[in-house]
Formats: structure tokens, C-alpha cells, sequence
């Protein structure tokens, strides 16, 4: 009993100490005005790839928004929680952004299952997400105007891959993917596509984990394609691409811009990449915002999550100072005056943006990952894609359509 | 503030739900289960589809507690040949596959969209605030039942029945127990209390997919029911509240680390997951709240 | 008919580049006697440090392979000491989960210093050769050629070297080997560099065939398991059958059930197995 005793004893010490810990930063915080913002992005786990660089491009923008005087008067600060992933370890990630922190705005959720975890408790709360997430039922989700999303619906790319595919000559295209929350309508999209322009098309789902695919491309090559669309994610298609090269595949091969990325052309032997086509949402070709962000970041060729992460943070801050406010109410509320303000300026960044509207002038921003004009239930409504292609080891562009 | 603390005691009563559920089969008959949030998603799953098809809240976390309790049962038999260490690797397969399903049949599960929009219990009729606070104190109160009632079996012959098998399987054959019979009815117990852990999180969440059910989550619970002692409940209770406080507590590390770069913070943040855990083991094996041998009445 | 027998040819291709670390999990089983889950990030470990030697000072195949299995070698043994050797006490459980935990903490060790980013070796790509209908790899061919050959070495060790028998005393009862002067500490951590060693490689093999990433390893970890329960815990030609099998029974699956279900097959074929034998095809006598 006595044991007991002491062991009950010395557990609340520890409990009492360590809540006394979780407190502190948080008054610490308290005492300099600032305003906080959180990303929420993978950063171990199957999105590992993506999240780092995407934590690091929206707190490059910060820094640059604070060396200029910040917004509304005041600093702001960047919370970067981890997702993991996994949507369990996101929520409690969000919960600790909003709740401890009281961020106005999370930002960079990847993975699907993510946002969709997450977002009631941001609309719940009043705090604004913006999101690069897929799948085409999150913005069916009751968000009431508090989620964006960069990344545009499937339904658009896949028919997008299809008729890209068509214009390269090809009359039998495969689609090979792992199971996403966004394979499926791709698929459909992208069949509509080809059989109306008289093709014929063919689908394999396949196991995102595995080492090698032989037999998933011996039947990816006895439908005898000219063209194979590559749904998956970067360490799955680098399996799959070295496979079709072993193979013999000579056809035409799509892949996403976030699939095929610079991490995978330093990566795999250059024959094996060469001639692949990659698609990414993209503004004009004269996006000074893409210019900008390679600039900022010095990454040639940034994926198209960074690129939209570059985005969602400008457009937020923006949208605290012509809302003269920094809830997340408020973001929500101006966001579509600042990414498609009637008759506004044209800009290309936050801080450019943030003289204009301080001298009470309507802004309208063009992004590096598009116009990035909103519809009302949070999708980007303009469709325009960046082209590229891989050649001589390097991503050539070929344009924007 | 507040409602941080009121969600992680929330999640934390979940866990030790968990907690318990592992350290009746773990501590009890010495089995283990690396397969435990396998019974989680069955749990999870089983409640939002009835729900979602218009079934009452309580039928599908009753349901939940059964579905559960017969694919325990189910495992069990077709693994009562296999030694230990052969079933902890089965289990963890089985969990996978148990995930595979979910991500692929489409028609039962809705994939790998998930399935959003679960019922909340009685959270149009309380609000936000009131529903969360109402939940957490329902979840505790929930894991109090089932701490109370597995602490009776623990103190039962019955408990001490169990115990005998995990010490010496063979010794207890031969005093007259029935051990495939204790393995399997401890094992779907066990998966049973899984299952509920799964609903009553499905319904906090509002939200399921496959990727909720991660072996992340085993991890923590092998956590928690070592740190707080295995064979004693309470033990697992307070091991299970431990670990989501030194979960959450990791994340505000990087203010005394401000030199790391998030990606970088959060490989050390993993990093203290693991060391804490072999620590423990290490220096704790029996845990914070060692298990007690009752000794049986004299007669 | 050719499309049959592709698809066996893919599956002793895939099966080898599983069997390595499944020998080298196997191994420490059947020393210490409990399952290491740490092999996934010895895996990794081996792939990322022969990816170093590779990219930042030229090593072909060979060479790397020798670093790799020193690396994950000697990284296994300094975990050992002192991460899991103070476990063995407790029991088996307790360190089979203590090498959970060891492995969080060595992946994300590998995390923070090469980050997550995709890596990939120097090496020359060669498409596979055909005939009769029918196309083979020369990388896989290589791979199989290199896993034989560990194979072969691991049996000759084993038959003919004074630790190989001590091993193998030790393995059989470990009582026994000390009352004949065999020292099984000593013992114990030569396996564990043996067999983080060979996963290490075996994590090479699979980097030739996949990205570089700090989970590399934990991707094919369950595979691996499979293949050592498959042929029975402990049992070396065991791993290799075991390998053999779900890589053959994986490719073949696939001719008839949707390829996204390629992980449930290696679990079916462990339930099946080890239904009609629980331990497994080559298993050891009864305990």
C-alpha cells in the first residue's frame, strides 16, 4: 500500500509539472502581439515528401510579410504542426493550432482523409483552411465559406490527362494509380475523354507499398497502350517508371507535376524519366508569382503543392488586411475579395498587396499555381495547366492551356 | 485552453479504452495483440455504417461491442495453433488487412474517402462546447465501467485462472483449465472493448478512413499499457491519459529547440515517442502501477 | 501459358529481394528467440549508407553492398547494447516491442539527417531481356544472383566456421552450448550484427528497385514477416522458401484478384500455412 501510495504521489507531481509545462509557452506568447497562423502538413509518414518543403515556402513568405511590417501593424507567426499523415495524429494536431494556439487560419493539408478530419473542427471553430487535398468530396462538405482549395477537382484533370493524351496521338491510353480517394473519377474523367475522341482506355489499381510491379506492367503492356497516365505519388511512380522502362515501354507516359518532381529526376537513372509529360495547375506563362516563388525558395522547378502552399499564405494574409481584421471569420469573409476583387489590381504577392489595400485600392491576385479565383463552395473555378515535359534530364516547358 | 485539456481527456479515455482492451489479453493470458487497431476499425466502422443507415446511436455501439467481440472470436480460432510470437505477427497482418478492406470495398465503406458526417450524439441539441464536454465526460465514464468490470475479473478466480495460463500454459492445462476456452474468450472480450473504443471514437470524430487506422495507434498503446503496468487496469488507464498528455506535450518542445527546422523537429519529436518507451521498459518494466498477485482465500 | 509462367518468373525475382532481410530476421530470431521489427530500419539503413558511398564517392554495386551490410551491421549491434540487451530479461514480448520502439527511433534518425526527400543510386538501368514470349531483368537477375550467393554463404558459415556452429548450438539450446564452453552473449551480438547486416543489404537490393526514403524499410517490413513465419521462425533455407513463396503466390494473385489487395496475399498465405503446419514449412521441432 505504502508503494502505492508513493507511486500515486510522485505521478501527480509529474502531472501538475507537466501541465504547468503545456501552459507556459503559451503565456509566454501571449505577452507580444502577434497574429498566428498554422500549417498543417506531413511532415513523417507516406506525405513526407511534400511536407517540409511546403512548411518552409509558407514561412519564407511570413518572414518576408514581417521584414515589411507584417499586417495589420502587427508580426505574424507561423505555427507548423505535423499531420503525421494520419488523420488521427491531425486532428490532435489541429486541435492544439486552434485551441492553444488559437491560429486563424490553418493552411497546407495534404493528405485527404486529413482536411476531411480536420475541417469540422476549423469551421466549428471560425478558423480558415486552405487545403491542397484532392478528393472531390471535400468541398461537398457543410464548410459554410471556411475552406479553399487550391488544387482543382478531378474531374477536370483526369478529362484534362485524357485529352492531352489524345493530342500526343495516342489512341489506347492506360490509367495506373493506387488506391486514392480521387483514383477513380480521374479514371472515369479521363476514359470520357479518350473514348470521345475514339480511343479505347484501360485502369489497374495497384498496391502503393510494394518494391516492384513486373506483373501489374506485364498487364499494363498486353492491353498494348501508347499512352500510360500515372496517378500515384512520387516513391510509387519512381517503382512503376523503372519498371515501364525495364519493360520496354516506349509509349507516351503522363504523370502528376507532384509524381514526377525534381526529388525524382535527381533521384532515378535519366532514361527513365526522359520524355515524360507532367501536368500542374498553372497560371499564365507570364506568372510573376512563379518567378517570385522559385526566386524565394531556389528550388528550380517547385511541385505543385509548394507552389499552391506559396499561394494560400499570401492570399490569407491578404485577406486579413482588406477585411482590417485577423479572424479566421474575417479571412473567410474577404478571401474572395482579394483572389478575384472586381476591377482590382493585379498582384503577385502579400506584400505588394498589402500597400495597395493599405492605400484602400481593391487587389486582385494572380498566383503561382493560378488565378486562384474561388467558387462559392471553395474550388479554384479557372482550369488553366502547366505543361511540362522531361527532356534531357531536365523539366522543359512546353506551355499552359 | 480548456478545450484542449477537455479533447485530450476525450482521446485519452478513448486510448485507455484501448488500454484496457490490450492489457486483458496481454496482462491477463499473455497473448499479444499488434493487431489491436484492426478491432478499433472494425468497431469504428461496424457504428458509422449502421448509423449512417438510420440505425440509433446505441444500437451501433452495441453492435460495434459485438462485430467486434465475434471477429476476436473468429481470430482467435484460427490461430489457436500458432505459438506467441506467431500470433503477434498474424495480428499485425490481419490489422492491414482489415485496412486494405476498408480502403478498397468501396460499396461498404465508401474507400478511401472515408465516411464523414457520423452522427454526434445530442450535438445539435448542445452545441459545440457542450457536446464536447458532455462527450468527455461520457467516454470517462465509460472507461470507469469498464475499468471497474475488468478489475472484477482481475480479482475473480477467474482472473487468477487467466493469470496461471499466462505464466505456464501447460501447468494450468493440467490443473484442469480449459486454456483454449480462457484464450478465446479473454481474446474476444478483448476485441469487444476494441470495438467500442473504435465507435465511441468514430462519433466524437464524425469521421472514419482507412488511414485513421495506422499501426501508429498500436504503438501508442503498447505505450501506454507498458508505462502504466501490465495485468493491472488501472495500470493501462493511467498509462493511456499519460501517453496522449506526452503526446501532446511534444509539440511544444521546439520552443526550447527553436534551431530545428519543422520537418526536423518532427523526426525528434518521434524520436522522444521511441526513446520514452524503451525507457520505460527498461527501467519500468512492471510499470508505474505494478500488477498485484491477490492471493486466493484460504478456505 | 506464358502468361503463367511470367508471372512465377516475377515472383522468384520479387520473392529474392525479400528473402535477404527475411534471412536476416530470421537469424536473430533464432538466436534470441524473439521477432526484431528494428530489420525495417536496418533496411534503411543499409540502403542510405550505401546510397553515401555510391553517390559521394563512386562504389558500384559491390562495394556498396559490403558497406551497407557494415553499416546496418554495426548500427544493429550499438542498438542492441543499448537499446534492447537490457530488455531480455523481461521476456521476449517486452523486447519484440522494445524493437518497435527502436525502430521509430532509428528511422527518424535517418529522417533528421537526410531529411525525407527521395533519393536514388548512380547506377545504370538496363531494360530486361526476352525470349520465348517470356522477359527477364538483368538487375533482378543480379539480385537473385547476389541473394544465392548470401544464401550460400550464410549455409556455409553456418556448416563449417567454429561461430557458425556455435550459432547454431546456441540456436538449438542455449543451456546446452554453454555447459560445452560457447559464450551466448558473444554469440548474441555477432548474430545481431549478421542480421541487421544482411537487411541492410537486402534494404539495397530494394533501393535498386525503389526510391531511397526513410521508409523504405517499413514498407516491405510485413512482406518480410510473412516470409520468415511462412517458412517457419528461425529457419534459414525456411526465409528463403518462405520468400520464394509469397513472392511467387503475389504475382500470381494478381491474375485473379485486384492488384491493390497484393498485401492481404502474403497474410492468406501465412494463415494457410500455418494452418495445416503452425510452424511453418521448414519449422523447428516442437518447443
Amino acid at each position: 500500500m505504502t508503494k502505492y501510495a508513493v507511486n500515486r504521489r510522485s505521478f501527480l507531481g509529474a502531472s501538475t509539472a507537466l501541465v504547468g509545462l503545456a501552459m507556459m509557452p503559451s503565456a509566454a506568447r501571449a505577452e507580444g502581439e502577434v497574429i498566428k497562423i498554422g500549417t498543417l502538413t506531413p511532415l513523417t509518414g507516406a506525405g513526407g515528401p511534400y511536407g517540409p518543403i511546403m512548411t518552409q515556402t509558407a514561412q519564407a513568405v511570413v518572414d518576408e510579410v514581417n521584414a515589411a511590417g507584417g499586417v495589420l501593424g502587427k508580426q505574424i507567426e507561423l505555427i507548423s504542426e505535423d499531420d503525421q499523415t494520419n488523420p488521427e495524429a491531425g486532428v490532435r494536431a489541429a486541435r492544439k493550432l486552434i485551441d492553444v494556439d488559437q491560429v486563424s487560419a490553418i493552411l497546407g493539408t495534404w493528405a485527404s482523409s486529413v482536411t476531411t478530419a480536420v475541417a469540422p473542427l476549423c469551421w466549428e471553430s471560425g478558423t480558415f483552411l486552405a487545403t491542397v487535398s484532392g478528393a472531390d468530396a471535400i468541398t461537398e462538405l457543410p464548410h459554410n465559406g471556411y475552406l479553399v482549395r487550391t488544387q482543382p477537382n478531378t474531374t477536370l484533370q483526369g478529362r484534362k490527362f485524357g485529352e492531352f493524351a489524345l493530342e500526343k496521338g495516342a489512341k489506347r491510353v492506360f490509367f495506373v494509380s493506387p488506391q486514392t480517394p480521387f483514383a477513380e473519377s480521374q479514371y472515369t474523367n479521363m476514359a470520357k475523354a479518350v473514348e470521345a475522341g475514339g480511343g479505347e482506355a484501360a485502369s489497374l489499381v495497384y498496391d502503393d507499398k510494394k518494391p516492384s510491379y513486373r506483373s501489374e506492367v506485364d498487364e499494363i503492356m498486353r492491353f498494348n497502350p501508347d499512352a500510360v497516365v500515372l496517378g500515384g505519388y512520387a516513391p510509387d511512380t519512381t517503382v512503376m517508371l523503372k519498371e515501364l522502362y525495364r519493360a520496354g515501354f516506349e509509349g507516351t507516359k503522363i504523370a502528376f507535376a507532384y509524381a514526377v518532381n525534381q526529388q525524382v529526376l535527381d533521384g532515378v537513372q535519366k532514361e527513365v524519366v526522359e520524355g515524360c509529360y507532367t501536368i500542374a495547375p498553372s497560371s499564365n506563362e507570364n506568372s510573376t508569382a512563379y518567378k517570385r516563388l522559385v526566386d524565394m525558395i531556389g528550388v528550380e522547378s517547385p511541385d505543385p503543392y509548394t507552389v499552391q502552399v506559396y499561394d494560400q499564405i499570401n492570399l490569407i494574409i491578404m485577406a486579413m488586411a482588406a477585411a482590417g481584421e485577423s479572424t479566421g471569420t474575417a479571412i473567410k469573409d474577404s478571401v474572395r475579395a482579394v483572389s478575384q476583387g472586381e476591377g482590382g489590381t493585379k498582384v503577385d504577392n502579400a506584400i505588394d498587396g498589402l500597400k495597395l489595400i493599405a492605400e484602400g485600392k481593391a487587389v486582385d491576385y494572380d498566383g503561382a499555381s493560378g488565378p486562384c479565383d474561388f467558387t462559392d463552395t471553395g474550388d479554384i473555378s479557372d482550369s488553366s495547366f502547366r505543361y511540362e515535359q522531361v527532356l534531357d534530364g531536365k523539366f522543359s516547358f512546353i506551355n499552359i492551356a | 485552453m480548456l478545450a484542449y485539456f477537455i479533447f485530450a481527456l476525450t482521446i485519452g479515455g478513448v486510448y485507455a479504452l484501448l488500454a484496457l482492451s490490450l492489457n486483458l489479453i496481454w496482462g491477463g493470458v499473455g497473448l499479444v495483440n499488434l493487431g489491436l487497431v484492426g478491432f478499433f476499425a472494425i468497431g469504428a466502422y461496424t457504428s458509422a455504417i449502421l448509423t449512417g443507415a438510420g440505425t440509433p446511436i446505441l444500437v451501433g455501439w452495441g453492435a460495434a461491442i459485438v462485430v467486434g467481440a465475434v471477429a476476436g472470436f473468429i481470430v482467435t480460432l484460427a490461430t489457436t495453433r500458432l505459438r506467441d510470437d506467431y500470433l503477434a505477427i498474424v495480428t499485425l497482418g490481419l490489422a492491414e488487412v482489415i485496412r486494405l478492406v476498408a480502403l478498397n470495398e468501396r460499396w461498404l465503406t465508401n474507400g478511401s474517402d472515408g465516411i464523414s458526417g457520423i452522427q454526434a450524439p445530442l450535438k445539435s441539441v448542445l452545441g459545440n462546447q457542450g457536446f464536447n464536454l458532455f462527450y468527455m465526460v461520457m467516454v470517462c465514464f465509460i472507461v470507469l465501467i469498464v475499468w471497474a468490470l475488468l478489475r472484477r475479473i482481475d480479482r475473480s478466480p477467474y482472473g487468477r485462472a487467466m493469470k496461471a495460463i499466462r505464466e505456464d500454459q501447460e501447468l494450468a492445462a493440467f490443473a484442469g483449465k480449459n486454456v483454449l476456452s480462457f484464450k478465446v474468450q479473454a481474446f474476444a472480450l478483448s476485441a469487444a472493448i476494441a470495438g467500442l473504443a473504435g465507435a465511441l471514437y468514430a462519433h466524437f470524430q464524425s469521421y472514419v478512413s482507412p488511414d485513421h487506422f495506422q499501426p501508429l495507434i498500436t504503438i501508442y498503446i503498447f505505450l501506454a499499457v507498458a508505462a502504466g503496468g501490465v495485468g493491472r487496469p488501472a495500470g493501462g488507464v493511467l498509462g493511456a491519459y499519460l501517453v496522449v498528455f506526452f503526446l501532446e506535450l511534444t509539440r511544444f518542445v521546439p520552443d526550447l529547440l527553436p534551431d530545428f527546422a519543422p520537418a526536423q523537429f518532427a523526426a525528434v519529436r518521434e524520436i522522444m515517442i521511441g526513446t520514452a518507451l524503451l525507457l520505460v521498459l527498461r527501467f519500468k518494466p512492471r510499470g508505474l502501477l505494478p500488477e498485484r498477485i491477490i492471493p486466493a482465500p484460504k478456505i | 501459358m506464358t502468361i503463367l509462367l511470367q508471372a512465377l518468373l516475377n515472383g522468384i525475382m520479387n520473392g529474392t529481394l525479400i528473402a535477404v532481410p527475411a534471412i536476416g530476421f530470421t537469424a536473430i530470431f533464432a538466436v534470441l528467440r524473439f521477432p526484431n521489427f528494428a530489420i525495417a530500419a536496418y533496411a534503411t539503413i543499409g540502403a542510405f549508407a550505401a546510397w553515401w558511398v555510391n553517390v559521394h564517392l563512386g562504389a558500384g554495386v559491390l562495394p556498396a553492398l559490403i558497406v551497407a551490410f557494415a553499416v546496418a551491421g554495426f548500427a544493429g549491434m550499438a542498438a542492441e547494447e543499448t537499446a534492447l540487451k537490457g530488455l531480455r530479461g523481461s521476456g521476449a514480448l517486452t523486447v519484440a516491442i522494445g524493437s518497435i520502439a527502436l525502430n521509430v527511433v532509428l528511422e527518424n534518425i535517418v529522417r533528421l539527417y537526410f531529411g525525407n526527400d527521395l533519393r536514388g543510386y548512380d547506377l545504370p538501368i538496363v531494360p530486361d531481356w526476352r525470349f520465348l514470349g517470356l522477359r527477364v531483368g538483368p538487375q533482378q537477375l543480379q539480385s537473385l544472383m547476389i541473394a544465392i550467393a548470401i544464401m550460400a554463404a550464410m549455409f556455409a558459415f553456418l556448416r563449417f566456421t567454429r561461430f557458425g556452429k556455435a550459432m547454431r548450438a546456441v540456436a538449438d539450446n542455449a543451456d546446452l552450448a554453454r555447459l560445452k564452453g560457447i559464450d551466448p552473449a558473444k554469440v548474441a551480438i555477432l548474430t545481431v550484427f549478421l542480421g541487421a547486416g544482411l537487411a541492410g543489404t537486402g534494404g539495397v537490393l530494394i533501393g535498386l528497385d525503389a526510391s531511397i526514403d526513410p521508409m523504405l524499410g517499413y514498407r516491405v517490413l510485413l512482406t518480410v514477416f510473412a516470409a520468415a513465419v511462412l517458412g517457419g521462425l528461425g529457419s534459414i533455407p525456411g526465409a528463403v522458401a518462405g520468400a520464394l513463396v509469397i513472392g511467387i503466390a503475389e504475382e500470381c494473385a494478381l491474375l485473379v484478384i485486384p492488384a491493390t489487395y497484393r498485401s492481404a496475399v502474403g497474410f492468406i498465405a501465412i494463415l494457410l500455412v500455418l494452418t495445416l503446419r503452425p510452424r511453418g514449412i521448414f519449422g523447428e521441432r516442437a518447443a
